[in-house]
């Protein structure tokens, strides 16, 4: 057995109490949980429209999801563009 | 902090007072409790209070003073939308908003911004506590509007309510009346509590009476609204997957091609509710538990009344004290994050996911109505650091949805997780050494 693997095997007491510790305690306390606004509302949207433009390649990336992937992440805002394209300081 | 008045509050990360992550999916476990020892799998796989979909009965006028006899002793019938009178028994509904006002209409139409009378700003000089004339007789009665809107007179016994909107932003133009009866509320919170035992803080348990649980109306300003929003980004579809090496040194690479996404959504929102209370908005979950009230939104406020005070006899309320404008930024982060949203299922085809970098949002039109909601509330007030903190278990008055915050007692928590790590680590350590 190779040292990498058998030094994930011994992380998983410390990682077993941490995620123990984490998942009750939110189960108790329950402080992720918030109005869940974007699944709950009445929404009506018309179809969404758009533009899909290849601008380059990526080539042998040991990473596998793009950096910085966000489309879940509803809630994290990003840079937000003024209706004149004006960019907030 | 050792000294709170040395900096003023930091403000949360994004969005005012929204909390930054999406909540998880209802039913959803952080945990895997088939991997879990016995005691502490059976209360997590304990059922949930029950929330039923409320249906909207048929409406008709109201008045506070009862439309049979007169009298003014109205109150609310618990369990119902209905008002019943006191003297006579006589029973009967209060106006649908929805269809006095249309609010359910020209959504996608909305042009600037609607404000209804309820919703107007709140005047600088408006005093919470007012004093009226009594029809009955004429004494003046004072009205503490912080918590309460109606009274009863100390010399003739008439009872009255502020049905007439005042400066102070405490008359609404609508309320949802409690349908979900205190007895319930009661059975919703023990159950919700029973799946919290094990770990909850000794003296929360021993104190435990949810029998003392206050029927509330929160104030809430209900939006609807028209918007356009366009975001863009960068998304990766995987073009080809290799290993390379051998053994222990084996890896895996990816080639993707990049493309500039961008996307445009015209959408309407009906009927989202935002605190308008300073206090109840502030969703810091560090410092309180307000994020737990809003957890149970929505309501159906399709069945919302007309405002009448007599709705409120025998609960009490808090105060609006957020205008439209201080409410705006909270809507456009709300709206940017359903935009967000709905774009998601457009951009299926990138395996490798999209990072947005920038978004904007054109606010067509909104449309603002302030309401009363209803809300069953437990609290518990652990004492700690910095005035320690209230822990709410809150009922929608409503749907029955409930959501608590029950204080954890920290030593046995690190004790399970410290017991059950170190069981893990045995057998990692068997296995290793077994192998090695």
């Amino acid at each position: 057995m190779s040292d990498d693997s058998s030094l994930i095997l011994l992380a998983l007491g410390p990682a077993g109490a941490a995620g123990l510790y984490w998942g009750l305690y939110r189960h108790y306390r329950n402080t992720d949980k918030s109005h869940a606004y974007e699944r709950e509302t009445l929404v009506e949207a018309r179809p969404v429209t758009g533009s899909d433009e290849k601008i380059g390649e990526v080539k042998g990336t040991q990473e596998t999801r793009i950096r910085g992937d966000n489309v879940r992440a509803y809630r994290k805002r990003v840079q937000r563009l003024r209706g004149d394209g004006e960019r907030e300081p | 902090m050792s000294n709170a008045n040395s900096r003023p509050p930091v403000p949360p990360p994004t969005g005012p007072g929204s909390p930054q992550d999406v909540p998880p999916l209802p039913g959803s476990l952080p945990l895997d409790p088939a991997t879990l020892p016995e005691p502490i799998r059976d209360e997590l796989l304990a059922p949930d209070p029950v929330a039923i979909d409320t249906s909207s009965a048929e409406l008709k006028d109201g008045l506070n003073h009862c439309p049979k006899c007169g009298a003014t002793d109205i109150r609310h019938k618990p369990g119902s939308d209905l008002l019943i009178c006191v003297y006579c028994r006589n029973e009967w509904h209060g106006a649908r908003i929805e269809e006095e006002f249309g609010l359910g209409e020209g959504i996608d139409q909305l042009e600037g911004d609607v404000i209804a009378s309820g919703a107007r700003d709140i005047a600088a000089d408006a005093a919470s506590v007012m004093t009226f004339k009594c029809t009955g007789c004429g004494a003046e009665v004072a009205v503490n509007t912080q918590n309460a809107m109606s009274a009863r007179c100390h010399w003739c016994r008439h009872v009255f309510g502020i049905n007439e909107q005042v400066a102070n932003g405490a008359v609404p133009d609508a309320v949802l009346p409690f349908r979900i009866k205190k007895d319930d509320a009661v059975a919703r919170i023990r159950q919700f509590v029973d799946k919290r035992q094990l770990f909850a803080l000794k003296e929360f348990k021993e104190q435990f009476t949810p029998e003392n649980v206050v029927g509330v109306y929160l104030p809430y300003m209900i939006v609807d609204g028209r918007a356009s929003a366009d975001v863009g980004g960068k998304g990766e579809i995987e073009t080809a997957r290799y290993t390379r090496g051998s053994g222990d040194k084996k890896k895996t690479y990816y080639d993707a091609d990049v493309y500039r996404v961008r996307r445009h959504v015209d959408f309407t929102v009906d009927d989202l509710p935002l605190e308008s209370s300073t206090e109840r908005g502030n969703l810091d979950t560090k410092v309180n538990t307000n994020n737990i009230i809003n957890t149970i939104l929505p309501f159906d406020t399709k069945n919302a009344v007309k405002w009448n005070a007599s709705y409120l006899s025998g609960f009490s309320s808090e105060k609006r004290d957020r205008d439209v404008e201080h409410l705006r930024p909270r809507l456009e982060d709300q709206l940017l994050s359903i935009a967000r949203a709905q774009v998601e299922d457009s951009v299926h085809r990138y395996d490798r996911g999209v990072r947005w970098e920038t978004e904007s949002l054109d606010v067509h039109g909104t449309r603002w109505v302030s309401m009363y909601l209803p809300v069953w509330l437990y609290s518990y007030h652990q004492p700690g650091r910095n005035g320690g903190l209230l822990h709410y278990i809150a009922v929608n008055g409503r749907t029955g949805e409930t959501m608590g915050s029950v204080p954890v007692q920290q030593w046995k928590l690190i004790l399970a997780a410290l017991t059950v790590g170190t069981f893990l680590e045995g057998i990692a350590i068997w296995i290793v050494a077994s192998q090695s």
